[in-house]
């Protein structure tokens, strides 16, 4: 298992896409940062610094790029039917199960890596920025820790779920368009008007897991959200194992 | 490493329908360890199908393939025991040769440097450092060899694998193809051109429409193939009669024309001439290997 998963992270690190896309995720980051601080404590904007919300909101800018992990483990399965490399893949290791679990888990280091240069990225523009503003944040404080340490876990489990997702959806540009319209289109619009819906996807519990403020929306507790969010990748994994079983690769 | 005792190939009532489309029907065939053999077909006869059942990618509607006695799946160390050549698109576009082999080798377990020696035996060494969207369709054709080659194995299976092949191409992979199995491997190469493989192949396996049409040696194919002359005569019966009572196979190819093999003209025309029979036209014809695989694999349909 160990070399399946050494041989899915080197075919991650010789093509530039996977690279190209972890630069894009942490693009996503001074970008969430400046419009979370331009925006805190006005009106219709996110909490005030002076709160623990507020801080907890532009903290949360870490996991900004969680949907763009999903995409990497999009990536690494659906590029293999792409890219017709599957056959050689799955001539080396006719168990394909074992190569689904492998794939899950180099997407899983992947996802964080991405979460690990995040935070600390997070952290380098964030304190010297509010301290500008005087306010100051305790880097061992539970304000830091809480939220970057749900942002690791909604970074590292997107990844996988990706990976399940390509399995159900072959195609590679379907599986992104519909990961990217679901994460970024439905999942916003059903948590903003059906939080009792909205706060079981898993965008809502990612999110509760990430501590974004989302406006006068009641979402999961962080322990119960990371709990979900678990459950989610694990399903989506194992739909990934099983459903690779029995399919013809031509 | 090559040995005496490469495994044998063994399809067994093998058939993949594809909802309403046969598209390998009840096919079996053996391919003897140490021997070349062609796996003949036009295109669409089901050639690739039935080579990716055999090596577990595509799952058998019925039947069963195996190597050496084993299921590929089922091998413990498929890459040491067989290598494959299945379609020269299995590759990311940027991804550099060497690195795709080295991947191939960290999920074999195979030592890295298996790379380098295997773009050394396809002639690759010095492109291997790059990408492969810029490589054509013969150097892929020979990456892919290259990553078949990775583990040594004893029993190659090839398919299509002359396709993108320059002349030289196709006359380097003959020869590296006889001195492979002359070192006692077995090799399974899939072809819709007899003549391309013609003179590498010890056996050929034909099929058409998903059935085995001949599983033979190709020197009996040979044998069938033989030349002969082709007489039109409005006394085409007569002249049929009177060649078999002389010794020489002849049969009927219209109401006017006769083929007799194994002969020549000077020789149909004194039988001709003894029998009084007119003539017409006789011409001297070489019934080719060709043209025998295209009367085998012809498409019933067409036919009549």
């Amino acid at each position: 298992m160990n070399q399946l998963v050494r041989a899915e992270l080197l075919k991650m690190r010789t093509t530039r896409v996977f690279a190209a896309t972890a630069l894009a995720a942490l693009a996503f980051i001074p970008l969430t940062i400046a419009v979370a601080v331009l925006t805190a404590g006005k009106p219709g904007g996110t909490p005030a610094f002076e709160t623990h919300e507020g801080v907890r909101h532009v903290l949360s800018a870490s996991s900004a790029g969680t949907v763009v992990v999903l995409l990497i483990g999009i990536l690494l399965m659906a590029g293999e039917h792409r890219h017709g490399t599957a056959t050689a893949t799955f001539l080396v290791t006719p168990d394909r199960k074992r190569v689904v679990g492998a794939k899950l888990i180099a997407a899983t280091i992947a996802g964080a890596a991405v979460a690990v240069v995040s935070s600390v990225l997070t952290l380098a523009i964030v304190i010297p920025w509010l301290a500008a503003k005087d306010v100051h944040v305790d880097l061992l404080g539970s304000d830091v820790v809480l939220v970057l340490l749900g942002g690791f876990v909604a970074t590292c489990l997107y990844a996988p779920i990706g990976v399940g997702l390509a399995t159900m959806i072959r195609n590679q540009t379907t599986a992104q368009g519909v990961a990217l319209v679901w994460t970024l289109v439905v999942e916003g619009l059903v948590v903003s008007l059906v939080p009792t819906l909205g706060r079981w996807l898993p965008g809502g519990a990612a999110t509760a897991l990430t501590y974004a403020a989302v406006n006068d929306v009641k979402l999961l507790p962080a322990w119960a959200a990371g709990l979900l969010f678990a459950a989610y990748a694990f399903a989506f994994g194992a739909a990934g194992i099983a459903l690779i079983q029995r399919r013809d690769i031509t | 490493m090559p040995s005496q005792t490469a495994p044998s190939i063994s399809v067994d009532g093998l058939t993949k329908r594809f909802g309403d489309v046969v598209a390998v029907d009840d096919l079996s065939f053996t391919v003897e360890q140490g021997h070349v053999t062609g796996f003949l077909g036009r295109n669409g006869a089901g050639k690739t199908t039935t080579l990716r059942m055999l090596l577990g990618l595509v799952q058998p509607s019925e039947g069963s393939a195996t190597i050496g006695g084993v299921p590929y799946v089922q091998l413990p160390h498929p890459t040491l025991t067989v290598g494959a050549v299945l379609d020269s698109t299995g590759f990311h576009p940027g991804r550099r040769a060497r690195d795709h082999l080295r991947v191939l080798c960290a999920a074999a377990g195979l030592p890295a440097e298996r790379a380098d020696t295997v773009l050394e035996e396809v002639g690759l060494s010095q492109v291997g450092g790059r990408r492969v969207k810029g490589f054509s369709l013969g150097m892929r054709q020979r990456l892919g060899l290259a990553a078949a080659l990775l583990g040594r194995p004893e029993v190659l299976v090839l398919d299509e694998p002359a396709n993108g092949l320059d002349p030289e191409g196709v006359r380097w992979l003959r020869l590296f193809l006889r001195s492979y199995a002359d070192q006692g491997n077995t090799v399974l190469v899939s072809s819709h051109l007899l003549a391309e493989v013609a003179q590498t192949v010890d056996d050929v396996v034909i099929i058409a429409d998903g059935r085995l049409i001949i599983q033979s040696s190709l020197a009996d194919l040979a044998d069938q193939a033989q030349p002969g002359v082709s007489v039109r005569s409005p006394e085409a019966t007569v002249l049929r009669d009177a060649l078999v009572a002389a010794g020489t196979g002849a049969e009927l190819r219209s109401p006017d024309t006769v083929v007799a093999l194994e002969t020549t003209s000077e020789a149909v025309g004194l039988i001709a001439a003894g029998a009084g029979v007119t003539v017409f036209e006789m011409t001297a014809r070489h019934f080719d290997l060709e043209e025998l695989f295209l009367a085998l694999t012809a498409d019933p349909k067409e036919a009549r």
